[in-house]
């Protein structure tokens, strides 16, 4: 079995201007008409809006369940769905089939087409002046990675829809079995990592460390089997609680010490297994059980540290941020600081949206983290001693904040004056990571961003918080 | 710090922090852990200088307080590791989420208490209060009377805590600043033979985190369904199965050490010149010497007067207790501490309880002194000895008699 590289399509943004059919039939078609293009843009006069055909390499796919001739067929690898011209009889049953007018007879080639995504590298999208049209290469992590054994047991217990679980599963499964994992107390612990009762919940060595020494009991760890001439990977999977508040002592120790550990922090912004109170990574404005609402409160007051900036100075071999909206990012980044972890400390930092202590609809949970980064709330970036600070995507033209507020329960009771805080408090994070990534040696400094409530309509707060 | 000896020197002018450093390195840990505090910190500053010149092959973690040092231990335990460390005062107070843990893990590791006064008044001085504190939280406790029984009991440790049948930690304590810093002429046992003597390392055949052996070290136990609860109530039984094993296993330590090595000290109680003592007084670490000497001039002086010596004080010997006040007619009890609840100090507290299986109930009185380094002398223990004698006509005081108040 195997995913899918796909080009996904926004309407919103395409205005039609054809540029992709240009693109593709240029180089695929024999005599350049845009009309043999494989990708088709078509007005929809009753949305007011266009649509694409185009061949979405289904991952169950009609077209090649029809074919008679076995001419059609879905690549194990990248899952591409290919023709063979060689078996194909032109009978065109694919084309009755395919809901998406993915796969079409061209009169002038004489035979059935359909978009092959050129070979990974789709003209259409470099065409695309709008950013309507991306292309999707998730695939390619679950064929890399897809058949590693997932090292946590299936029945975790978590909140549905949870995001920590996903950033569990992936990390670990990578990371592999030679590793002992710490869990200090928390989400992971509750939802089962060490289990209960005597019944484990992990494949791998695993414990609840102290909430306030995992990095210590990691140093011994790791210390030991480096004394016997072993290589065992000393990981934690811990909240920002336990990274950042009361567990910070003993993480700045082993970081200053340079133990050779992989410190993976889960950030949900808040002590949410023991019913989401305030930590210290809590963003300003935010309600939590600590922080209520009332008349003469309305969320944190303060806004949060900066747990991975922190973890920065401290130069350690490796720290980077990561979203699971961004996962090839976060597997690249996971997969360096594994690296790094042989010889010093490695710390990544992964936002993790939290459904019930956030107070939004689980289905929602990748929108909430990517809009968190589009919108440079949370922002993508990684470092190394000797390469400095670099952004992982561009910060310069983010979503308005309130793109990410809206998303989200705990903000729901912002006024005008606290959304002011968070804008001028996530464009001063901007600014900031812009002039460090001018650090580096070999990298560009970045323009300053520019001021966000600027260049965004300043309509009412309860307007811009409805969603 | 003197000069680095190497361990072919068989005899050593040192103080106790030195001497527990030496029974360190005779001990061969994988890992030491430190952090600095009055009146530890020369301690921990020995192991690093025989690290540095090689005569300990150890990791050493300097880590950044006491909380993480002995994390750190936990941490190299689990891993197989034979760990060391030492602390006292606010540094054990500081540790102590760590320190609770550690026998709940069953994990042997070895800890010198150099003991230490409880701030406030602020106060660097030595004591017991440190020690005594934490008492009730599962770890062995045993107290040094001199700076060689400092060293020996520093080897001998290990064997009572890897021992199959008790599998917990032990903290080897000496008094701070008279045992720390008072210095001696002290033996060094040969190497060959304590390696003999503590047999191979055996640490975490019963528990451990090691991906050739994967399990879930610690799952969350107990609630109010299931088998949980009962699974926890029978983890607690056996630790404290495995505290009563190490009487036992104390002894025998104590026993083959002699055997060996030439030096006997009472494992848990010692009994000085109480044969056909009218009373005595009970004491416990490095005072115990200044006590011995006011007996023997109270007996040159015909007066028939006994000393009770603790050197186990957990798990406590209940059984030598209570055979060592059958002996006598009255007790009184010198602590370097103080029992807040009681109004008295922890062993006068202790033998009370002991004195429960005792033959009959006799007076006890309770006297504090040598808090916050003050010196308990021989006037300090002839007072001792005369409020204790007027036990056996008068009645015994409900309140504690406070030695160092008026020096």
């Amino acid at each position: 079995m195997s995913a899918i590289n796909t080009i996904a399509f926004k309407p919103a943004l395409c205005d039609g201007c054809g540029e992709c059919m240009t693109a593709c039939s240029t180089v695929k078609s024999v005599n350049g008409s845009a009309a043999q293009s494989r990708i088709q843009i078509i007005a929809d006069p009753l949305k007011g809006s266009w649509e694409l055909a185009l061949c979405r390499q289904c991952g169950d796919p009609r077209c090649v369940a029809d074919c008679p001739a076995a001419a059609l067929s879905k690549e194990a690898n990248g899952g591409l769905i290919s023709w063979d011209a060689e078996k194909c009889v032109n009978c065109l049953l694919c084309t009755a089939g395919c809901v998406y007018a993915g796969i079409a007879f061209s009169a002038d080639e004489g035979r059935v087409v359909k978009c092959d995504q050129c070979g990974g590298d789709p003209q259409c999208v470099k065409a695309c002046p709008t950013q309507a049209l991306t292309y999707l290469t998730s695939a390619s992590i679950y064929n890399r990675w897809g058949d590693l054994e997932d090292l946590f047991v299936p029945g975790l217990g978590g909140c549905q829809g949870c995001n920590t679980e996903i950033v569990m599963r992936h990390t670990l499964r990578r990371v592999g079995s030679n590793t002992v994992l710490a869990t200090p107390p928390g989400c992971i612990p509750g939802m089962g990592s060490v289990g209960y009762n005597g019944m484990a919940g992990t494949k791998v060595p695993v414990f609840h460390p102290l909430l306030t020494n995992t990095a210590s009991m990691l140093t011994g760890i790791r210390r030991q089997f480096k004394r016997k001439g072993r290589n065992v990977t000393a990981m934690a999977l811990a909240g920002d609680g336990g990274a950042g508040d009361v567990g910070f002592q003993s993480l700045s120790g082993a970081a200053e010490r340079g133990e050779e550990i992989l410190f993976v922090c889960v950030d949900n912004e808040g002590y949410m297994n023991t019913g989401a109170q305030r930590s210290g990574s809590t963003p300003y404005g935010a309600w939590t059980a600590t922080t209520p609402l009332g008349t003469e409160a309305h969320g944190k007051v303060q806004d949060s540290k900066n747990m991975p900036l922190l973890m920065m100075w401290h130069r350690c071999a490796y720290v980077a941020t990561a979203s699971t909206a961004f996962m090839e990012d976060l597997y690249e980044k996971l997969e360096k600081a594994l690296a790094a972890s042989d010889h010093g400390f490695a710390y990544l930092h992964i936002y993790s949206p939290c459904t019930s202590g956030w107070r939004f609809p689980s289905g929602n949970n990748i929108e909430v983290a990517r809009k968190a980064v589009e919108t440079n709330f949370a922002i993508l970036w990684e470092y190394q001693p000797d390469q400095g600070l670099r952004l992982s995507r561009p910060i310069d033209k983010p979503l308005p904040v309130v793109e990410y507020l809206k998303l989200l329960g705990k903000f729901k009771h912002l006024d005008a004056a606290q959304i002011q805080h968070i804008e001028n408090h996530v464009a001063e994070q901007t600014k900031l990571f812009s002039e460090l990534a001018g650090i580096g040696k070999g990298v560009e400094r970045l323009a300053a961003a520019a001021p966000l409530s600027a260049g965004h309509e300043r309509s009412s707060v309860s307007e811009r918080l409805t969603r | 710090m003197s000069a680095v000896l190497k361990p072919k020197n068989k005899v050593l002018v040192c103080d106790g922090n030195e001497a527990a450093a030496w029974g360190v390195v005779l001990s061969r840990p994988d890992m030491v852990a430190g952090y600095p505090i009055t009146p530890q910190s020369s301690l921990v500053e020995y192991l690093a200088q025989f690290i540095a010149d090689g005569v300990l092959d150890a990791e050493m973690v300097e880590a950044e307080g006491e909380h993480s040092v002995l994390s750190v231990l936990q941490g190299a335990a689990l891993a197989g590791g034979r760990t060391y460390t030492a602390s006292c005062g606010q540094g054990l107070a500081f540790m102590f989420e760590p320190y609770f843990r550690t026998p709940n893990l069953r994990l042997p590791i070895v800890m010198s208490i150099v003991t230490r006064d409880g701030i406030s008044p602020q106060c660097v001085w030595g004591g017991q209060q440190d020690a005594m504190t934490v008492r009730e939280v599962g770890w062995i406790q045993m107290f040094c009377e001199t700076v060689q029984e400092v060293l020996d009991t520093t080897v001998m440790a290990y064997k009572i805590a890897e021992n199959h049948s008790v599998m917990l930690p032990v903290n080897v304590n000496h008094d701070g600043n008279y045992l720390s810093n008072g210095i001696v002429r002290i033996e060094l046992p040969d190497q060959d033979e304590v390696d003999q003597y503590l047999g191979d390392k055996d640490v975490n055949w019963h528990v451990a985190l090691d991906p050739q052996r994967p399990m879930a070290v610690d799952p969350l136990t107990g609630g109010s369904a299931g088998t949980g609860p009962a699974l926890f109530t029978r983890y607690r039984q056996g630790q404290c199965e495995g505290m009563q094993n190490s009487l036992g296993v104390i002894v025998e330590a104590h026993k083959e050490w002699a055997q060996r090595f030439g030096r006997s000290f009472a494992p848990l109680i010692e009994e000085y010149r109480l044969e056909d003592a009218d009373y005595a007084i009970i004491t416990i670490g490095s005072m115990a010497g200044a006590g011995k000497d006011v007996v023997d001039a109270a007996r040159n002086r015909g007066e028939r007067v006994g000393l009770i010596k603790i050197k186990t004080m957990r798990p406590f010997p209940i059984d030598a207790m209570a055979a060592a006040l059958n002996k006598v007619r009255a007790v009184g009890v010198v602590d370097r501490s103080v029992c807040f609840g009681w109004n008295s100090g922890p062993v006068f507290q202790e033998t009370l309880a002991a004195m429960y299986y005792a033959r009959e109930r006799i007076p006890c009185l309770s006297m504090i002194g040598g808090l916050a380094g003050a010196d308990l002398t021989e006037v300090h223990f002839e007072r001792a000895v005369r409020e204790t004698a007027k036990l056996l006509a008068g009645p015994c005081p409900r309140q504690p008699i406070w030695l160092n108040a008026q020096d």
